[in-house]
């Protein structure tokens, strides 16, 4: 399918939409600047790192146009609108966190290296990259492959507040769950794909009526892998982010709720008999609950962030006029706080309204491909994004127990932003295939 | 089938949102974990609402997908609720929420001191407008200087990040910082569009230069001096010994922080008790002063009169407890009331109260505003009459009573009342502090009105014992109060203390005819000599009569003063264009200070004016007998 013909053409809708990230990114920066410094006066220097973003944005659109792509239009402005808050979050931090601590100079260079090097990524899957079957080919070498980087986490990996999740390959230092949660998703897809038949149906073991245990195998595989990851590696929002990916993509494999319950049954099981085991779990149980019992120590972060939320009310205090210092890992776990203070539930419920804009639209492309393994690569992707933002923001606003994972494209971290533009641009790739036509072959 | 799973959903749409509303309208009643299972119920019903039938023919991927993205959905609606709750529903309630550390330390919201520091404060002047608190900018932060040292303490002083607000600058906080300004259309405009909070001004009651004239007065002796003006309850003056400076507690910047800090130990170790102003704060044994309530009370009732004559040989003989009379300047045996008043005859007043009795009195004197909070501009401490129920029950403490011993417990500032009660024909009147509230622009949000508190005497009352008092400076106890050219009304006391020397109290008026300013003195400890409180009294009656108080300083040298301030005379100029320290930053709510401060405050106050406990009235009353109380 690689081989069909593409005529260039204008990508007029994306265009239209990519006006409001550009003045976010203008006036936001410029925000941050003036509110900085404390003065109306400005410069050139004070916003050419937006026009060159802005710039970055109209070419990487241009440049679809010209290859003749004619996948989805919303995904790309709406990647960028989150990506430019990240950008304006961190940039906003930098002076903030650096007066605390000068290991925090630089953030906002970095990041918007990380940024770049995202973009490249992203606009090479969709303009370079053609061949998305050579990824179902290798399904087990990208289950290999992720599980293998799990291991050597929790084998040679550095313990940042409590959980192993960096490996230092000499002067970087990667977040190997970060990228190994697409290689589950390639992986089940593919697997799901094939055994797609074989799953929904049942088969007789005397009077019992049971499922295709062997094919289920794989499954109860991954099923430990997540726990593995929850106890050794002391992580629990990727073991819960993986577990997510895993059953819905299992759901939408079978179509059966059985698996999904008696799944979700056996990890909440699990999760119970490590709260009682290990008393860090204990710990976020209580700072999820009431966290003002000890406001100073465990629940220190919590009640900053809920401070900052209040904080910022219905409108927030304008950007660059909060406190964001006042919460610990601000510029990771709870940068979704800042948003909060600064740009107030406006900003926030913003925020939330593009990742789920972000995660229909992947299900859409999902309902509308002809291509099985295609398909299932998109439902995977899309529920990546979308359960990661409700993890990490559940716990935030303390819907859930705070599990420290990244807000998709806008925490500060390589990791993190380089996986979410390579989600991006396979989505956007996939968007790309031929539809399906109504009433064909599933 | 159809129509009936459509209007379960139609319920369950509701019910959900009911649920919701319900969650948000008690938001302030139920703890967090209660309310998540309310949303996890609201969840429930929400997925059952957006369970519609998926069309039959629809391939299982398909209907798989579209089931996980409204499950997916409805999570991002429980977020979305939620944070609407945390950012609006219960905005304020978290903003001023206040958290006990497991090992004490009491957690507040740091972003508001942060907040309050940004903010330039409304200047505090007195009646004349000298400067009596100014802001002055250090870095981005805005800093309070008290240019009258003698007046700052009573205005308090400002350090919100470290030791805390007090006094004025406390009670008229929401004033000053601006934050009650304009109508809510005018705050909701300020929010949104970030506009600076504008403090307004203060203009007081007080006289600078008569504050320092009083504590030039009062010297380093510990003690109050108060004056207020008979017919409004204006406070001119309201001086306590010692007292502290209000610049050196006062910090907002990172470098005044710790030379703050360490002042303020110093003065909460101090065995003086700086920090607590004796004129507002402390309770004495008001002695011989309160019998002008016990005569008020006799003559309001009918009991008795002026011109009433009582025998007091020497000694009275109250069920076993025998009152000795000192205070007779003669022989004689037998005196009116009015002369019992001037030469202040423990005997005559003893028969006085007994003659009331014990609820009438106790009545008299809850009318005078006894065993009530005052209403003022800073917090005053209560006058008791007796700190047990039924201690006036038994005759010789009521006795001990009605010429101001007992358990009686007087705050300075209220005496003062009591002898402008007198003097205004019986009318009490709410003092106050704060003349005038006035914004930025110069309008006035505010003017106080007098405004009558009590009338626990009748005009008739208050004028026969106003004579009275006005008999005991003439001829008298008091005459040490007399001012040539005015006519001037006084009382003194002694009042005796459990192991310590008496503390000695004035309260008087004077005017030209009628009385115009009312005062009331207290040295603690300060002996049974009693022309000390009188002069005191006196000095500052006539130098309100005669005008301003003597060297108040003119408004230019005030100006001058503060600019000295701003300018590295007072504090070096933070380095940093930022407010804070990183210290603080870093332990962003830690504040131990002002709780520390208040506990410790109260604890002492309690010991300036000990209180007898059941057991030592007995033996106080024993070592009481044969002393005077004048």
């Amino acid at each position: 399918m690689a081989s069909r013909v593409r005529r260039a053409t204008f990508r007029s809708t994306e265009l239209q939409l990519l006006v409001a990230p550009s003045l976010l990114m203008i006036v936001g920066l410029l925000t941050i600047f003036l509110a900085g410094r404390g003065e109306v006066g400005w410069a050139w220097s004070d916003i050419w790192v937006s026009l060159v973003y802005v710039g970055a944005m109209i070419g990487i659109s241009l440049s679809f146009g010209l290859v003749g792509f004619r996948g989805d239009q919303v995904i790309l402005p709406v990647t960028l609108t989150l990506a430019g808050f990240g950008l304006l979050m961190i940039q906003r931090l930098q002076a903030d966190l650096t007066a605390l601590d000068e290991g925090y100079a630089g953030l906002a260079e970095r990041q918007l290296l990380y940024l770049s090097i995202g973009l490249g990524l992203m606009w090479f899957t969709v303009v370079v990259f053609r061949h998305l079957h050579l990824l179902q080919r290798f399904k087990y070498s990208a289950l290999m492959l992720s599980l293998g980087m799990m291991v050597a986490t929790v084998l040679f990996g550095r313990e940042v507040y409590g959980a192993k999740l960096y490996i230092a390959i000499g002067p970087l230092q990667a977040q190997p769950s970060e990228i190994a949660k697409v290689g589950l998703v390639l992986f089940l897809a593919a697997y799901l794909e094939d055994k797609r038949e074989l799953m929904g149906a049942s088969y007789r073991l005397g009077p019992l009526t049971l499922p295709p245990l062997p094919y289920l195998f794989p499954m109860v595989l991954m099923w430990a892998a997540c726990l593995m990851i929850l106890v050794l590696q002391n992580d629990l929002g990727t073991a819960l982010l993986f577990f997510g990916i895993f059953v819905t993509m299992l759901y939408v494999a079978s179509g059966r709720i059985v698996y999904v319950s008696v799944a979700l049954v056996s990890f909440m099981g699990a999760c119970w008999l490590a709260y009682r085991a290990f008393g860090r779990i204990g710990i976020r149980v209580q700072n999820w609950l009431d966290p003002w019992q000890d406001p100073l120590d465990t629940g220190l972060q919590q009640v900053q962030s809920d401070y900052a939320m209040a904080a910022g009310g219905f409108f927030g205090t304008g950007l660059g006029l909060g406190q964001p210092w006042r919460i610990p890992i601000v510029e990771t776990d709870y940068v979704f706080s800042l948003i909060g203070e600064e740009l107030g539930a406006i900003g926030t419920l913003s925020v939330l309204a593009l990742v789920f804009t972000l995660v229909v639209r992947g299900y859409v492309i999902a309902l509308t491909r002809a291509d099985g393994y295609a398909r299932f690569v998109a439902v995977g992707l899309s529920t990546i994004l979308g359960f990661q933002t409700l993890i990490i923001v559940g716990g935030v606003v303390r819907l859930l127990p705070l599990t420290g994972i990244t807000l998709p494209f806008i925490s500060y971290g390589g990791s993190s932003l380089l996986t979410n533009f390579i989600i991006v641009g396979l989505l956007l790739h996939i968007s790309g295939l031929p539809a399906r036509e109504e009433g064909g072959a599933t | 089938m159809t129509t009936a799973f459509d209007t379960i959903r139609r319920f369950s749409a509701l019910a959900a949102l009911a649920l919701v509303v319900l969650g948000f309208v008690a938001s302030n009643a139920i703890t967090d974990a209660r309310w998540l299972s309310l949303l996890g119920a609201a969840w429930l019903l929400l997925l059952v609402a957006l369970w519609v039938p998926i069309p039959a023919h629809t391939p299982p991927f398909n209907r798989a997908v579209v089931r996980t993205g409204v499950i997916l959905g409805s999570v991002f609606v429980l977020l979305v609720v939620q944070v609407i709750r945390l950012q609006v529903v219960q905005s304020d309630r978290i903003t001023s929420r206040v958290a006990v550390a497991p090992n004490g330390d009491v957690v507040t919201n740091g972003r508001l001191l942060n907040e309050d520091v940004r903010v330039r404060r409304g200047r505090i002047t007195d009646r004349n407008g000298v400067i009596l608190a100014d802001s002055v900018q250090r870095g981005a932060a805005w800093g309070r200087v008290y240019p009258e040292p003698e007046s700052g303490y009573v205005i308090g002083y400002y350090a919100p990040l470290t030791i805390g607000v007090d006094g004025l600058e406390a009670s008229y906080d929401d004033v000053l910082s601006g934050t009650a300004a304009g109508s809510t259309w005018e705050r909701w405009q300020r929010d949104v569009l970030h506009r600076n909070q504008q403090g307004a001004d203060l203009v007081l009651t007080l006289d600078a230069g008569l504050q320092r004239y009083a504590h030039e007065l009062l010297g380093d002796r510990p003690g109050a001096a108060i004056l207020v003006e008979v017919e409004t309850g204006r406070v001119l003056t309201l001086a306590s010994t010692p007292f502290y400076d209000a610049n050196r507690v006062s910090a907002v910047t990172s470098s005044e922080a710790s030379a703050a800090q360490d002042y303020y130990a110093t003065l909460l170790a101090d065995p003086a008790l700086p920090l607590i102003q004796r004129a507002t704060e402390g309770l004495y044994t008001p002695g011989s002063i309160y019998k002008v309530i016990t005569a008020a009370a006799g003559i309001d009732l009918g009991f008795t009169s002026p011109d009433r004559v009582y025998e007091d040989d020497g000694a009275l003989d109250v069920e076993g407890r025998v009152i000795i009379e000192n205070n007779r300047p003669d022989e004689r045996t037998e005196w009116t009331l009015a002369e019992s008043m001037a030469w202040s005859l423990n005997v005559v007043f003893a028969r006085v109260g007994l003659a009331v009795g014990a609820d009438e009195l106790t009545a008299y004197s809850q009318a005078f505003g006894f065993g009530e909070q005052l209403p003022f501009d800073v917090p005053l401490s209560e006058s008791q009459v007796a700190s047990e129920d039924d201690f006036l029950d038994r005759l010789p403490a009521l006795a001990d009573t009605s010429f101001g011993q007992g358990q009686l417990l007087a705050n300075p500032l209220h005496m003062a009342m009591v002898a402008a009660a007198i003097a205004n024909d019986g009318q009490m009147m709410r003092p106050y502090l704060v003349e005038r509230v006035v914004a930025r622009d110069g309008t006035v949000i505010d003017q106080a009105e007098p405004r009558t508190y009590r009338t626990p005497i009748s005009a008739a009352t208050a004028a026969q014992v106003e004579e009275m008092m006005v008999g005991a400076v003439t001829t008298g106890y008091a005459s040490a109060a007399s001012v040539p050219g005015l006519r001037v009304g006084g009382k003194t006391g002694t009042a005796e203390v459990e192991g310590q020397e008496p503390h000695a109290w004035f309260i008087g008026f004077a005017g030209e005819d009628a009385p115009r300013y009312a005062v009331a003195v207290v040295l603690e400890n300060a002996g049974a000599g009693m022309a000390g409180s009188q002069v005191v009294g006196r000095e500052l009656l006539a130098a309100a009569i005669a005008g301003a108080g003597p060297g108040s300083t003119s408004a230019s040298v005030q100006t001058a003063y503060v600019r000295s301030f701003s300018r590295a005379g007072g504090w070096p100029e933070t380095p940093e264009n930022g407010i804070l320290d990183h210290a603080i930053r870093r332990f962003p709510t830690r504040r131990t200070g002002p709780s520390e401060a208040v506990r410790v405050g109260r604890a002492r106050r309690i010991a300036l004016a000990p209180r007898p406990g059941r057991r030592d009235a007995g033996q106080r009353r024993d070592r009481g007998r044969g002393r005077a109380s004048s």
